[in-house]
């Protein structure tokens, strides 16, 4: 029938053209892009005329028009197309992109939208297709390797766990070097507050399981990300801005004008996710040491064959059934023999467990993503709402992640030259995990469920052991002491959880004062509460938290209220010479406020509400801080090819003094086209497209909290029998009034281009910048009665380069054709500490040496690792002591100390590649990280236990390179495989724990299939695709052990400045899975 | 519509204005979280002054008793074992603040000594109230840790000390210099207490608030700096004017607590060694086996046996899991020391073992009822754990009674003056050691030793004593003194220096440890932040009072 009816339809237009020759008449078609698909909003004009109109969704339009006249398609990034109106009535186009593709535009600094050519500074742009469906639902991760210039750390494969986003490496090592997450234009929260209470600082060692807050963002709304990565790009930005500006477009944000119909977008995934960094555990020996059986930490004890040198059968605690006593029955916790009568005098299989394997389960990844969006009839008012949903369930017992969000975005143009638009953001966030702390290979350092899982040795069987005692609720543990916790216990019994509700909004409103000027105001309010609870109940053990049990419970609540004011302008002072301006005032609150109670001493086991504890004392803590600043930008550009921009920027802060709270920095920035200034350059097989560019930016740093005015810390329940003593101590922080902010510039130049059909492009940066009157938090000599001050003092001098190449190596002229794309991005940066007072400031890690930190010396690369060293003698030959070991120093030859590695990696690069072949596609992601150290204390437990395949030779004797210190004769002292990995590398030096960090990764995976649009006539689907997509599906750390299997990833410290270390974080992660993405 | 712009425009200014105020105010430099500088409440200053105190004072009679064989040490090479880190804490709590670390307060509360003091002083000149008792206790507890600092580092700070305006980076003065200027305190704080002045509410945790005693602590700290360097005229002087602490009642010490938590407040050996999951000190075999050889009526009361065998003593079967050296020949060096298993269940190790941890928790021996409040050894052979014996409620002792009897022994000058003090230190030490036993109700006090067996113990002891002759008869002298400082050992480490005595130590697990330690490495704290201080290459300084010859020849230990 419906064909019958299509016959006769056409029938008749082929009749209305008949008669209608020559005089005026409907004509339509669809419009599509290169791959085929229909491209809505199409501007259409019949040339000669003013009648015009754009494409719909579909990529259909229709205009009237006489046969002989011209239509004139034209849409951003395509080429112009020309046809002339035939006697046909059906005119269809397929657009090629455009040369100068390069004429998009991107958001700059406070919201300003440039041409993409006119920028004299480098920008990286990211877009939806890179950033939804992902596993992660964090978004600085899915930017990982998407853009040059940007390094992103995880803080640990947990769900969750916090995320260390650098931007063109360290400026400042007393600062923070996060960088800036602007969110419709308004600056967003992304503090990790690392759970600290009580202004307590991060501290390295009892470790971090908090979110960093840009986890609150769905990368499901997010219709774009640009980077800024310069000074000169983030001026305007002021301060804030200085480590580089991440700026996110969500999706209720970026509604442009123009009519559309209401589309509805629904993204659902499902991930598994698993223990990517399983070690390679050794099969053939068991708990004990030096080839004899004890139920120790280690697993140097005989073999699981019965005959041999290291057979069971020689140790008199296996009988001739290779069995045990069971350890719950051998212990000498009589609370133990008493809990398990069932177990006692009964045997255990002396036997390889695989119980890291088995302990930590693949967890599962759901999100779910819904979109719409739409505009009114006449196109001037549009709106969008995203509704998120994520549950991210670790292999990590007891570690998940929760969020919801919703997000409502609109703009109108009201008839009365004014632009409202506004953007609600709300988002809950659950995440829960086990404690998590440092630890160093022998039980934990602090509580940490990680310390004792990695090292179980092979014997031991952790799923199959009781954990808990069925009497009391206390943890029981195979030793025979019962003096390490046992993780499962810990998994059960300790949580800390945070709960996050969040409101983000932003308002703007617009009012255009005549066609060339308008002017701006911005309000944004970031809000969030993190309900903080962390618990642990008692029967734990080494642990006074665990032993006793305790609880604590906080609001962090963080508001930033955000106002921006600006005039912008627009002129053409001649043909050819054009001027656009802004100026502005902007004001920035930041206001932290803590509170809760923390209890110790659980009454009643696994009751976690503060009743239930003996004792209370209170959190408490709020810091605020105001940044004004007055900013002004102005452009010029010259005909299209010649672009200059100059800005400055004007901070007051409120946390120092009048004389000192306030810096002004300017920057400048230029491009230029060769390509448009000489066209005859160009070629079509040649050079497509050039820009140079060159950019001096400025910024400055402010100190945080109170710096300026000296204090006496009160502290009360520190000593007394009824906790009555109280304390009053002159802080050992020297106030410093004449502080001052410090001073960053940078200098950048770069070009952009273009080559062969544009097959080719290539981007390339080169900066440099130097940050002095470095706010140092400056160790003082103990003796002066301080130990530590902030002051300006040390210069930081760098340079970097970033390239981005991209080639089309196959490019099909069919839309179905195979296409074959690959981009790929090179990072390259070095700091060096140029002046400094202090011989050496150790401002990340631990000062104490046996456990290393980053350190500031002057000629050394900014964060070279310090720690101690094997001893050497005047001609660099390693001391051994006389039990054949490697002695410690912590001073070298020259009376310093010592250097042992430098976690600055050579290089940085990221191959993304995309194949597509009618409705497939098929994309990679291969990330490789070149050189830099890390203190792996994962590694030197699995070698130093005895825990891993390299450590199997373990029969024969070795003697350590180097001369006897005693003797000062070549080393002949023979020492065991034991001796070498457990007294050496495990507990002698730190420098024998340094390991290159070099990486090879396969970051994502992706195939993806587009149902044909077809197929999907007779279903309620516009367009539908499926994905399946792995992430972190292989690693190669090729320079570490190999059966460690060790992933470099890792904040081992938390986030901040520190920068190549690992306490046994815990493992990183791999998820797969399938994603699906429908429009209605 | 206009009417609409209009209320738009009047909303958005007026919102404007009203938050202008907040997020433009540019005067927010006073913290919220802490007192100001000016609103300290010098009582609870005066508090800080003595944890600090005796927070180092516990880690430095710790480090004392290590070297000589009172405590176990770990590692076989003096160098490693003792780096640059060993006195960072102690350092920073005297002149600056740090916090507990875990030396006496779990908790991570900072406490310190110079600033402080300095506090005070500036409060009490600009007050009406009289804190002259605040300052004299802070300038006493000052000079005996710079006394102490030189002692064992040979140098440290004071003329330039405390004032980083003027000196960013205070020049180490001699140490000579720096007891002259420790006296010269003891000096100014004697003339303050003697006025008597008025507590004003402190709370003092040695004394109650007694001037008299602390003047009776000042001139103790003198005979301490003047048998140090040896100087008799001082000594003898003091002596004679009587003023110091010669009984146990006036003993100066630190009273723990039996608090578990939120503050801890038991002794911290107690807190490591009492626990759900074993001991985790261990004790040494040299000092144990002397006292066992001896039966030295205070072994009980010092430590606690879990079993009543070790492995590998006479009779008893070796045990590899437990206790690994059990299995091994001794080494040469070690011919006719006690190197593995001291017997009848003293479960210990020999100075420097760095052997790894076994599973012996429930099995080698603990800190007892003195001075530690753990449990008396009433030969039950029970375990340790949380709560038992005294609950920790032991003391830190600092100037005993007895100690100063010692030193009068050292400094008389006829064997029978020195029998006689030695006898008067070994009943007050006795005496003090077994009024400890009442602090472990659950014990079996029946199996102490009477009152006839300590007596025949002394008498036994003093007849040796003038019986022997030449080193041997320092040594048991020495010896003596050694066992009496158990538990707070500072002096120890001065006495072997000074005299080399006794000769009978054990030694060091390995071979060539380096040469013992006459002096510490400087702080790493001061001398990364200090173009004025170089550290030293090694650990063979000797301090300006040690005059003896340098190592290897002397002390005989290794």
């Amino acid at each position: 029938m419906r064909t019958k009816l299509n016959g006769l339809l056409t029938l008749l237009l082929a009749l209305v053209v008949h008669i209608s020759f020559a005089q005026q008449k409907t004509v339509s078609g669809t419009v599509t892009d290169q791959g085929g698909l229909p491209l809505p909003g199409v501007n259409i004009v019949v040339e000669g005329t003013t009648t015009g109109t754009q494409t719909d969704f579909d990529g259909n339009y229709s205009i009237i028009a006489s046969q002989g006249e011209t239509l004139l398609f034209t849409y951003i990034g395509q080429k112009a197309v020309r046809k002339t109106v035939g006697a046909g009535g059906n005119v269809s186009v397929q657009m090629e992109e455009d040369a100068q593709a390069l004429e998009e535009v991107v958001v700059t600094a406070q919201g300003i939208k440039r041409e993409k050519k006119a920028l004299g500074f480098a920008v990286s742009s990211v877009d939806e297709e890179d950033l939804e469906s992902r596993s992660e639902g964090d978004v600085a991760r899915v930017l990982s390797g998407k853009a040059s210039g940007v390094q992103i750390t995880a803080a640990g494969g947990m769900s969750g766990s916090a995320t260390n986003v650098v931007v063109r490496g360290l400026s400042s090592f007393s600062g923070s070097n996060q960088a800036l997450f602007v969110v419709d234009g308004v600056p967003f929260s992304s503090d990790t507050n690392a759970q600290d209470t009580n202004g307590g600082g991060s501290n390295f060692l009892t470790g971090n399981t908090g979110s960093s807050r840009f986890l609150d963002l769905d990368p499901n709304n997010i219709a774009k990300i640009e980077v800024l990565k310069g000074l000169a790009a983030a001026t305007l930005y002021g301060s804030q801005g200085k480590n580089g500006v991440i700026l996110i477009t969500t999706k209720a944000g970026s509604a442009v004008g123009g009519k559309k119909k209401t589309e509805i977008t629904v993204n659902q995934s499902y991930f598994v996710n698993e223990f990517a960094s399983l070690p390679d555990y050794q099969d053939e020996y068991g708990n004990g040491f030096d080839q004899a059986f004890g139920w120790f930490f280690s697993n140097w004890g005989p073999s699981f064959e019965e005959s041999g040198l290291s057979g069971w059968g020689r140790q008199s605690a296996i009988d001739e059934n290779g069995t045990l006593e069971h350890p719950y029955s051998s212990t000498a916790v009589r609370a133990t023999r008493e809990a398990f009568p069932e177990l006692q005098d009964t045997r255990y299989d002396w036997k390889p467990y695989d119980s890291v394997k088995d302990y930590f389960k693949p967890g599962s990844v759901s999100s779910t993503s819904v979109n719409i969006n739409g505009a009114s009839e006449d196109g001037n008012t549009t709106f969008n709402a995203n509704f998120g949903y994520l549950d991210d369930e670790s292999f990590i017992p007891g570690n998940g992640l929760t969020r919801a969000n919703v997000s409502i975005g609109g703009r109108s143009k009201l008839s009365n030259k004014f632009t409202v638009s506004g953007a609600m953001n709300y988002s809950r966030t659950d995440y829960s995990s086990p404690p998590i702390a440092a630890s160093e290979g022998n039980g934990t350092t602090g509580f940490s469920i990680f310390g004792n899982i990695y090292f179980t040795p092979r014997s031991v069987d952790l799923l199959g052991l009781p954990y808990q005692n069925p009497i009391d609720g206390s943890s029981v543990y195979y030793r025979n002491g019962n003096d390490i916790i046992n993780p499962r216990w810990t998994a059960n019994n300790a949580k800390y959880s945070q709960l996050t509700t969040r409101v983000f909004w932003n308002a703007s409103v617009q009012y255009d004062i005549n066609d060339n000027l308008n002017m701006t105001y911005r309000a944004g309010l970031d809000f969030y509460n993190e309900r903080n609870e962390q618990y642990s109940n008692k029967g734990g053990v080494q642990f006074p938290s665990a032993i006793f049990g305790f609880l604590n419970t906080y609001d962090n609540n963080n508001t930033i209220w955000d106002h921006y004011l600006a005039l912008n302008g627009n002129y053409d002072l001649s043909e050819k010479l054009g001027l656009t301006f802004n100026v502005g005032a902007t004001s920035r609150s930041t206001t932290f406020d803590q509170s809760g109670v923390a209890s110790t001493g659980q009454i009643v086991f696994d009751i976690q509400r503060h009743f239930n504890y003996s004792n209370q004392s209170p959190i408490q803590y709020s810091e605020k801080r105001n940044i004004a600043g007055l900013l002004g930008q102005v452009t010029l550009d010259y005909d299209n090819m010649l672009f200059f921009t100059a800005s400055t920027r004007t901070d007051w802060v409120s946390n120092l003094t009048t004389e000192n709270n306030s810096q002004t920095y300017p920057s400048a920035s230029a491009s230029f086209l060769p390509t448009a200034a000489w066209p005859g350059i160009k070629s079509e097989k040649g050079l497509n497209f050039l820009k140079l560019r060159a950019g001096l930016g400025q910024s400055a740093t402010f100190p945080t909290a109170y710096p300026t005015v000296s204090v006496v810390e009160q502290n009360t329940q520190v000593y007394g029998e009824g906790a009555e003593v109280t304390t009053n101590q002159v802080a050992a922080f020297k106030a410093n009034p004449d502080l001052k902010p410090e001073l960053l510039s940078e200098f950048e130049v770069g070009f952009e281009s273009k080559f062969f059909s544009n097959r080719v492009s290539l981007d390339f940066t080169y900066f440099d910048r130097t940050t002095k009157d470095l706010i140092v938090r400056e160790p003082l000599s103990p003796s002066t009665g301080f130990t530590f001050t902030q002051s300006n003092v040390g210069k930081i001098e760098g340079d970097g380069i970033e390239i981005d190449l991209g080639v089309d190596w196959i490019r099909s002229d069919e839309p179905s054709g195979f296409n074959w794309n690959t981009r790929a991005n090179f990072t390259k940066n070095k700091f060096i500490v140029t002046e400094q007072e202090q011989d050496i400031i150790i401002y990340a890690g631990s000062s104490t040496l046996s456990v290393g930190g980053n350190a500031a010396i002057k000629g050394e690369q900014l964060g070279v690792i310090v720690g101690d060293a094997i001893a050497r003698d005047a001609d660099g030959n390693f001391l051994v002591d006389d039990g054949g070991d490697y002695i410690t120093t912590e001073v070298d030859i020259d009376g310093n100390v010592p250097v042992i590695g430098n976690p600055n990696p050579d290089y940085i690069m990221n191959i993304i590649n995309s194949l597509s072949y009618k409705n497939w596609n098929l994309g990679f992601q291969i990330s490789h990280t070149k050189g830099g150290d890390i203190v792996s204390n994962t590694i030197g437990t699995l070698l130093g236990r005895g825990l891993i395949t390299e450590t199997l030779d373990r029969e024969n004797t070795y003697i350590l390179p180097g001369v006897s210190q005693s003797t000062g004769e070549v080393n002949n002292k023979q020492i065991n495989n034991s001796t070498y990995y457990f007294n050496n590398i495990l507990f002698g030096p730190t420098e024998l724990k340094v390991y290159d960090a070099s990486v090879v990764r396969l970051q994502e995976l992706s195939l993806g299939y587009t149902f044909p649009a077809k197929s999907l006539e007779r279903t309620p689907f516009g367009s539908l695709t499926i994905t399946a997509q792995g992430f972190n599906l292989w690693f190669d750390a090729y320079n570490t052990p190999e059966g460690a299997n060790f992933d470099p990833n890792i904040q081992g410290a938390g986030v901040g400045n520190s920068q190549g270390f690992d306490f046994i974080n815990g493992p990183s992660s791999r998820r797969y899975g399938v994603s699906i993405k429908a429009t209605f | 519509m206009k009417k609409i712009i209009k209320y738009i425009t009047v909303v958005f200014t007026a919102g404007v204005l009203l938050n202008s105020c907040e997020t433009t105010d540019l005067d927010l430099r006073t913290s919220p979280n802490d007192l100001a500088a000016d609103q300290a409440d010098p009582n609870l200053l005066l508090n800080s002054i003595q944890l600090a105190y005796v927070a180092n004072m516990y880690t430095i009679n710790d480090i004392g008793s290590e070297l000589t064989r009172i405590d176990y040490m770990l590692g076989r090479n003096y160098f490693n074992t003792y780096p640059g880190n060993t006195f960072d804490d102690i350092w920073e709590r005297l002149y600056s603040s740090t916090d507990g670390n875990g030396d006496v307060f779990t908790s991570d509360v900072d406490l310190g000594i110079f600033p402080n003091v300095d506090n005070l002083k500036t409060i009490d000149a600009g007050s009406d109230t009289d804190y002259s008792f605040h300052i004299a206790v802070g300038q006493t507890l000052k000079a005996h840790m710079l006394l102490l600092l030189v002692d064992y580092l040979g140098k440290a700070t004071l003329s330039e000390a405390g004032n980083p305006v003027e000196f960013p980076a205070p020049l180490l003065d001699d140490g000579q210099d720096v007891y002259t200027g420790a006296l010269a305190l003891l000096t100014e704080a004697e003339a303050l207490f003697a006025t008597d002045p008025a507590t004003q509410g402190a709370e003092d945790f040695f004394y109650g608030g007694d001037t008299e005693n602390w003047i009776k602590l000042i001139n103790t700290i003198r005979l301490k700096a003047a048998i140090t360097t040896g100087d008799t005229s001082t000594f003898n002087s003091i002596i004679a004017g009587g003023d110091y602490i010669s009984e146990t009642a006036d003993d100066f010490q630190w009273q723990y607590g039996t608090r578990e938590l939120q503050p801890d407040t038991r002794h911290p050996d107690f807190q490591d060694d009492y626990t759900s999951s074993g001991a985790g000190l261990y004790q040494n075999n040299w000092l144990m086996n002397n006292m066992f050889v001896k039966n030295d009526p205070r072994i009980r009361y010092y430590f606690y046996r879990q079993v009543g065998a070790t492995p590998g003593a006479a009779g008893e079967p070796v045990d590899e899991e437990l206790l690994a050296c059990s299995l091994a020949v001794p080494p040469v060096h070690y011919d006719g020391y006690i190197y593995c298993s001291v017997p009848n269940g003293y479960w210990g190790r020999s100075h420097g073992n760095n052997e790894g941890t076994p599973p012996d928790g429930f099995q080698r021996t603990a800190v007892g009822v003195y001075p530690a409040g753990g449990r008396f050894d009433d030969s039950s052979f029970d375990v340790v754990g949380l709560g038992l014996g005294g609950g920790g409620g032991g003391i830190e002792p600092i100037f005993l009674a007895s100690y100063v009897d010692f030193w009068q022994a050292e400094m008389a000058t006829s064997a029978a003056a020195k029998a006689t003090f030695l006898e008067s230190a070994m009943t007050k030490s006795i005496a003090k050691v077994q009024s400890f036993g009442s602090l472990d109700s659950g014990a079996d006090l029946s199996v102490a030793p009477s009152e006839t067996e300590v007596t025949t113990y002394i008498d036994d002891i003093v007849a040796d004593y003038l019986a022997a002759t030449g080193d041997d008869q320092t040594n048991i002298l020495s010896e003596q003194y050694w066992i009496a400082l158990y538990g707070g050992g500072v002096e120890a480490y001065n006495y072997y220096r000074r005299t080399g005595f006794p000769t009978t130590l054990a030694p060091n697990w390995e071979l060539n440890p380096g040469s013992f330690p006459r002096s510490f490495l400087y702080p790493q704290t001061e001398v990364i932040t200090n173009s004025n201080v170089s550290q030293k290459s090694d650990l063979s300084t000797q301090v300006f009072w040690d005059t003896n010859p340098a190592g290897p020849a002397f002390p005989s230990a290794n």
